[in-house]
């Protein structure tokens, strides 16, 4: 180091004195005290401040920001509503559905006689194949067919386009709201879409993956039709299954235990002929901490055998059971499907990021870690509320038995609360409760995989039901009646009363539900009391901006403090390193 | 038991065909099917096939495009689609993915599905009076054939080919065909485009 090097570095201490530094140091230390706004400081600094500068001024708070609540209309088309009317289409007789999106009583027939056994003008008001469920061959001799075969395909729900920006084909959960899914679905014919100019799957490509009824004794055959990108099976949980089929096939859907997975374009038949009845599931058992999150889960229910029982084989988007079995109609006078699920868009939301399945399986399968899983959305029957009023409310009158079939698809705990009733729990995973030991109360749980078959009895006795209104059935679990933090969305459903019911299927509210159909609501971006807060007492006030001087001096002062800092310390080092 | 059961369903009826071509919509916010079907007044009557095997939609071997003084050539040819068909980081392929044929060219397409599962064949963007939703349609079911036929108009024009099924599409099932010398190429046609939004490999 030469000695000129030397001579610069020492330069500014000679020019400023020790003192004038210190003078410097305490005047910048106090402007700065004085510039930086009082909120910024600690409330200990804050005391400190106005106890050496006096009170602060007083300024008028701000002024809620300006918001036009444009609120959207509600999505109950009179139209769609009116395919929840009674009606006898080939020769059955589909129960009333009162919803603004009841199942199309078309797809209804479909799944009862058998898509192979309906008039060409029925199948086509459906958008299924002629083999998606095969009914034939009455081999008991009492009236309705017992070998059935059900063709299912795998489809993916808002996953990336190499194309555009927005996911196809789209499903949405709540407004604005559409992770990634993977379902099991009827087969199908014709664009995934509700049209060209559309990205809207149609209405057989949905969340959850189709309840699935069967009448014990029957033949029947799942054929998985792998469309899908990855590979996957079935396995058939709950159900009595025998673990080879009659060819010696594995049909335990459990890959390296029972079989090789099912590849993509490839199809396997899965068999089985159950001794026993209740509620039960099916659900992809490959990479099962992916896979059944995604969606490649379901209800399966195996029916009492009965005389002249034909069955809804499927029951797209869970819910009312629009052509009940001989056995429910005999003991109850509504049924409904009740699928709850809970999704973490950590993995859900990984489909939107790649093309690849070589990407998609790495992401998924090595670089999601279901240890560290947290779920953002509760659906019911594959939607989240308000969505879940549109198409599963459970409607009742007074003086009725419901049955409830409820499943547990996802993997948080589910506490189910029914307001205004208490409910009698009749089965577990498919078997029955001693009749005597059977309990009633108004929050029932289910675990992960877990079924429960409620009497839901609308007696207006004050135990039973306090009778009629609209009362929530909801998830206790406070966080699951949100949409990923904003409430009220989540699992919430509701039991509605037919007097309080409208024409168009929407229930007569007390207050108006307008607000939550909006994406922005959802996005965090509405104060939540905004409908009925006209007055906006908990509207979102404007931000209060420190002044452009104020800042700029402020800037100043920090960076003459700052400078000064550096000096002093620079010589305080070398007063160090010279001793 | 059976009114359609085993073998061949011919639907001429066109309700039902325009049923179809309004495929319902889904539910929640966005149901309007019945509505599309209420708006529905490109009548035409179209042969729709459906059968085990699959279905043809907008089957047209005699009627010209208006801007076709007279039938052009007879062009015939096979599509194959499947898993092996497929290119690296795809699902599924075609075995081609561009067909050319000369202007009012009665084209005779056979898709033949070597995998297990359903496929598509569908051209978009024909002209709606001739083709309700604009479209020609074959889909075969696994392990089976389709076949076939419809007028191309005059223009030098290139139409979208693709499966509609969710995702086959991005996963490899794209094409275009191209009449007379087209008008360009389409993004992500395997083989042809590259993607707009491609996937990065880091």
């Amino acid at each position: 180091m030469s000695q000129t090097n030397q001579h610069r570095h020492q330069l500014p201490g000679r020019v400023v004195g020790l003192g004038w530094l210190v003078v410097m140091l305490i005047t910048l230390s106090i402007a700065l005290t004085v510039l930086i706004p009082p909120v910024w400081l600690p409330p200990s600094l804050q005391q400190l401040r106005y106890s050496w500068l006096g009170e602060p001024d007083f300024v008028e708070l701000p002024a809620n920001q300006p918001r036009e609540l444009n609120l959207p209309e509600l999505p109950c088309d009179p139209i769609i509503a009116a395919r929840g009317e009674a009606r006898e289409i080939e020769g059955l007789q589909i129960m009333r559905s009162p919803s603004c999106n009841p199942d199309h009583p078309a797809d209804v027939a479909a799944f009862v006689k058998g898509t192979n056994n309906i008039s060409a003008a029925t199948l086509m008001e459906t958008l299924l194949t002629v083999d998606a469920v095969d009914k034939r061959d009455d081999l008991d001799g009492d009236g309705d067919p017992d070998r059935i075969h059900i063709r299912l395909e795998v489809v993916e729900l808002n996953g990336k386009s190499p194309e555009m920006s927005q996911t196809v084909p789209r499903f949405e959960i709540a407004p604005g709201i559409a992770p990634g899914f993977w379902v099991f679905a009827p087969k199908t014919r014709g664009m995934s879409t509700t049209n060209f100019g559309s990205l809207e799957a149609n209405r057989l490509l949905r969340m959850p993956s189709p309840v699935i009824r069967v009448e014990a004794g029957d033949e029947i055959s799942i054929t998985l039709e792998n469309t899908h990108y990855l590979p996957h099976t079935i396995h058939l949980h709950g159900v009595d299954h025998p673990f080879r089929d009659a060819s010696g096939e594995g049909n335990d859907g459990v890959p390296g235990v029972s079989e090789r997975m099912v590849f993509p374009g490839e199809a396997r038949t899965y068999e089985f002929k159950a001794r026993q009845t209740g509620t039960m599931f099916y659900h992809c058992h490959v990479q099962p901490q992916v896979h059944v999150m995604m969606g490649l889960n379901g209800m399966l229910v195996v029916e009492e055998n009965r005389p002249d029982n034909w069955l809804q084989t499927l029951n797209v988007g869970a819910g009312h059971v629009r052509y009940p079995s001989v056995a429910s109609r005999e003991a109850y006078d509504r049924e409904y499907d009740l699928h709850y699920f809970d999704v973490d868009k950590d993995l859900n939301d990984l489909i939107k990021e790649y093309n690849d399945p070589r990407l998609i399986a790495k992401a998924t399968n090595r670089g999601y870690n279901a240890t560290q899983r947290t779920a953002e959305y509760y659906l019911l029957n594959g939607r989240s509320f308000p969505f879940t009023l549109l198409e599963s409310a459970v409607v009742v009158d007074t003086g009725e038995h419901i049955k409830l079939r409820v499943l547990n698809g996802g993997l948080e705990p589910v506490s189910l609360h029914t307001h205004g009733h208490k409910v009698r729990i009749t089965h577990y995973d498919g078997v029955e409760q001693n009749p005597l030991a059977q309990i009633t109360r108004d929050v029932v749980f289910l675990s992960s995989a877990q079924r429960l078959d409620l009497l839901l009895d609308t007696k207006n006795d004050g135990l039973h039901s306090y009778g009629s209104g609209i009362w929530l059935l909801h998830d206790h679990r406070e966080q699951a009646v949100t949409t990923d933090g904003i409430n009220p969305g989540g699992d919430i459903g509701v039991i509605v009363y037919e007097d309080y019911l409208a024409a168009n299927g929407w229930p007569r509210f007390f207050g108006d539900m307008r607000l939550y159909f909006s994406p922005d609501y959802y996005a965090g971006r509405i104060p939540v009391w905004s409908a009925s807060d006209p007055e906006g007492r908990f509207g979102e006030p404007e931000n209060q901006p420190v002044t452009t001087v104020r800042l700029a001096l402020l800037g100043l002062v920090g960076f003459l403090l700052f400078g000064t800092l550096v000096i002093l310390s620079r010589r305080l080092v070398r007063s160090v390193k010279a001793r | 038991m059976s009114k359609l059961d085993r073998g061949l369903i011919d639907v001429i009826a066109f309700t039902a065909l325009i049923a179809f071509a309004t495929a319902p919509a889904g539910g929640g916010a966005q149901v309007n099917d019945e509505r599309a079907h209420h708006r529905q007044k490109d009548h035409s009557d179209h042969r729709m096939v459906i059968d085990a095997d699959g279905m043809v939609m907008n089957y047209n071997e005699n009627e010209l495009p208006r801007d076709c003084a007279q039938l052009g050539e007879d062009v015939t040819f096979d599509v194959h689609v499947g898993v092996r068909y497929a290119r690296r980081g795809a699902a599924f392929g075609f075995d081609l993915n561009e067909w050319q044929v000369p202007p009012c060219a009665r084209v005779a397409v056979t898709l033949i599905n070597d995998d297990s599962v359903r496929h598509q064949w569908m051209v978009h963007g024909l002209p709606r009076y001739l083709y309700p939703q604009g479209m020609f349609h074959l889909e075969a079911n696994g392990g089976s054939r389709k076949t076939g036929k419809f007028i191309v108009p005059s223009d030098d024009r290139t139409y979208l080919v693709h499966c509609d099924m969710a995702h086959h599409m991005e996963k490899g099932l794209k094409g275009q065909l191209k009449v007379g010398s087209g008008s360009g190429d389409l993004p992500s046609v395997p083989g042809i485009t590259g993607a707009r939004r491609p996937d990065r490999y880091l």
